[in-house]
């Protein structure tokens, strides 16, 4: 029986352990974490203080016959089919797939490391999201900094929720006379791609959120409490929300080469595929692909691969699925392939029930349950579908 | 002769080739150049907002069937 290696218990490893039959393939996946964590809740846990248990183990996430090992792997050799963790078990392979999502890193940035452990942020675990709700409850007044420190970042849409969670939230505590909300991005505009940044700039602007475009952070000092970016803009800021820049795998991945400066693993954008190998892939947020890094770019990536090691074509067309939460019940969603611009799709209360209902759907998508609904959703959300529909209008 | 560093942004559309430029100038130092290829429309007006705000030098704009080509000289840094 073939040996599968998945290196990763995130959406993009568990969708692919459970899309393959256990009794064709020996699956293992090895994830450091024991538990896996439903991340586009941590929104909600930072700006709401949701109590709502997010977290699954991941060997409960996993059909039967699948094996799950708690082990950090430090070394994956491509030539030698071989992978190495903690537990010093050797691992060997016929096929492996490198899923080890992002990690976060403010190290880079002078004084980011600072301000990340006192305020946490709303991207990163739960504990961290904890760590900002206990700032915002707390908040009097005054001049808040909100933004992504570097272009590299997971779910381009949760940015600005965010701002869009804060102004609600301060609005609704009779906070919002008191408080300066400015949102900083390295990007041009409010939203990266112009025709979703059409949607929502009205919004923007209707809820006094200021916009500070190409601000690429480069340095923190809290002592001032000053932000200012390579552009040379600075911020004066009260409260700091400030999500790291991310970075891929630690892991030493031989033959060297095979990642970017970020350390992101080159792969084809069609294949998932790492450069020169036929049976080692990178799915999801790990990958250096031209698409977003969000959980249905792993979930589609993971199917695509599932596809082709039991030697189907298929190929990945780039399909982008982003929730957008535009706070006051309503949100929208941000559609897109390689070959479609995202479509400027506008916010609805019913898409907003369909962002909250993936919450409870999200574990049986996990499962392949939910597998049949998906197909219908991306077959009616087609991103030439929705383009001719809305951006002529 | 200096070295024209490459990005290839194609086919990316959210959050689009201005993530990669950014990175790129990150990591760039003053007289590099940057190459920048993108299917992306927007990429003209966005990188030509991007030289402007950043007070670097957009050499040329290529349009070719497949890829927008974008040359830029960096200046400040």
């Amino acid at each position: 029986m073939e040996k599968v290696l998945i290196i990763g218990g995130g959406a993009g490893g568990i969708i692919l352990a459970n899309s393959l039959d256990p009794k064709d393939y020996n699956v293992t996946v090895v994830d450091k974490d024991e538990y896996h964590y439903y991340q586009p809740w941590y929104l909600y846990v930072a700006f709401k203080g949701s109590k709502r248990k997010i977290g699954k183990p991941i060997a409960s996430l996993l059909k039967p016959g699948i094996r799950y090992v708690k082990d950090e792997i430090t070394e994956i050799n491509l030539n030698e089919r071989k992978a190495y963790g903690s537990l010093r078990i050797t691992y060997d392979y016929d096929y492996i797939i490198i899923a080890t999502g992002t990690s976060p890193d403010p190290d880079p940035i002078p004084g980011l490391r600072e301000v990340f452990n006192e305020y946490g942020d709303y991207h990163t675990s739960v504990q961290n999201s904890l760590k900002l709700w206990n700032h915002i409850k707390n908040f009097k007044g005054g001049t808040i900094a909100i933004g992504q420190a570097s272009p590299t970042c997971k779910c381009p849409p949760s940015l600005l929720e965010g701002a869009f969670q804060l102004e609600e939230y301060l609005n609704k505590k009779g906070l919002k006379s008191k408080t300066k909300i400015k949102f900083f991005t390295p990007f041009p505009r409010a939203y990266p791609a112009e025709p979703m940044n059409k949607v929502v700039e009205p919004m923007v602007e209707e809820r006094g959120i200021e916009v500070m475009p190409f601000f690429d952070l480069d340095t923190v000092d809290n002592e001032k409490k000053i932000l200012t970016s390579i552009e040379g803009d600075t911020i004066n800021y009260d409260l700091p929300i400030i999500v790291p820049p991310c970075k891929g795998t630690k892991i030493k991945i031989l033959p060297e080469g095979l990642q970017n400066e970020d350390r992101f693993i080159i792969s084809d954008k069609y294949t998932m595929k790492i450069k020169g190998f036929d049976n080692a892939f990178a799915v999801g947020d790990a990958n250096n692909l031209p698409t977003s890094k969000t959980g249905v770019t792993a979930h589609l990536e993971a199917k695509v691969v599932a596809n082709i090691i039991q030697g189907k074509y298929d190929k990945f067309t780039g399909r982008i699925n982003c929730p957008f939460d535009t706070a006051y019940g309503k949100a929208t969603f941000v559609i897109a392939d390689y070959d479609n611009p995202v479509a400027p799709y506008p916010p609805t209360r019913m898409k907003h029930f369909m962002k909250m209902s993936m919450a409870r759907i999200y574990w049986m998508t996990l499962r392949g349950y939910a597998d049949p609904i998906f197909d219908f959703y991306f077959d009616f959300t087609n991103p030439v579908k929705l383009n001719e529909k809305y951006a002529t209008s | 002769m200096t070295d024209v560093k490459l990005i290839d942004s194609r086919g990316a559309a959210c959050p689009g080739p201005i993530t990669d430029l950014a990175r790129a100038y990150r990591n760039s130092k003053v007289g590099d150049m940057l190459e920048l290829w993108a299917t992306d429309k927007g990429v003209k007006a966005d990188t030509e907002a991007w030289a402007k705000k950043t007070g670097n030098e957009i050499v040329e704009i290529k349009e070719e069937p497949d890829k927008i080509i974008v040359k830029i000289k960096i200046l400040k840094r």
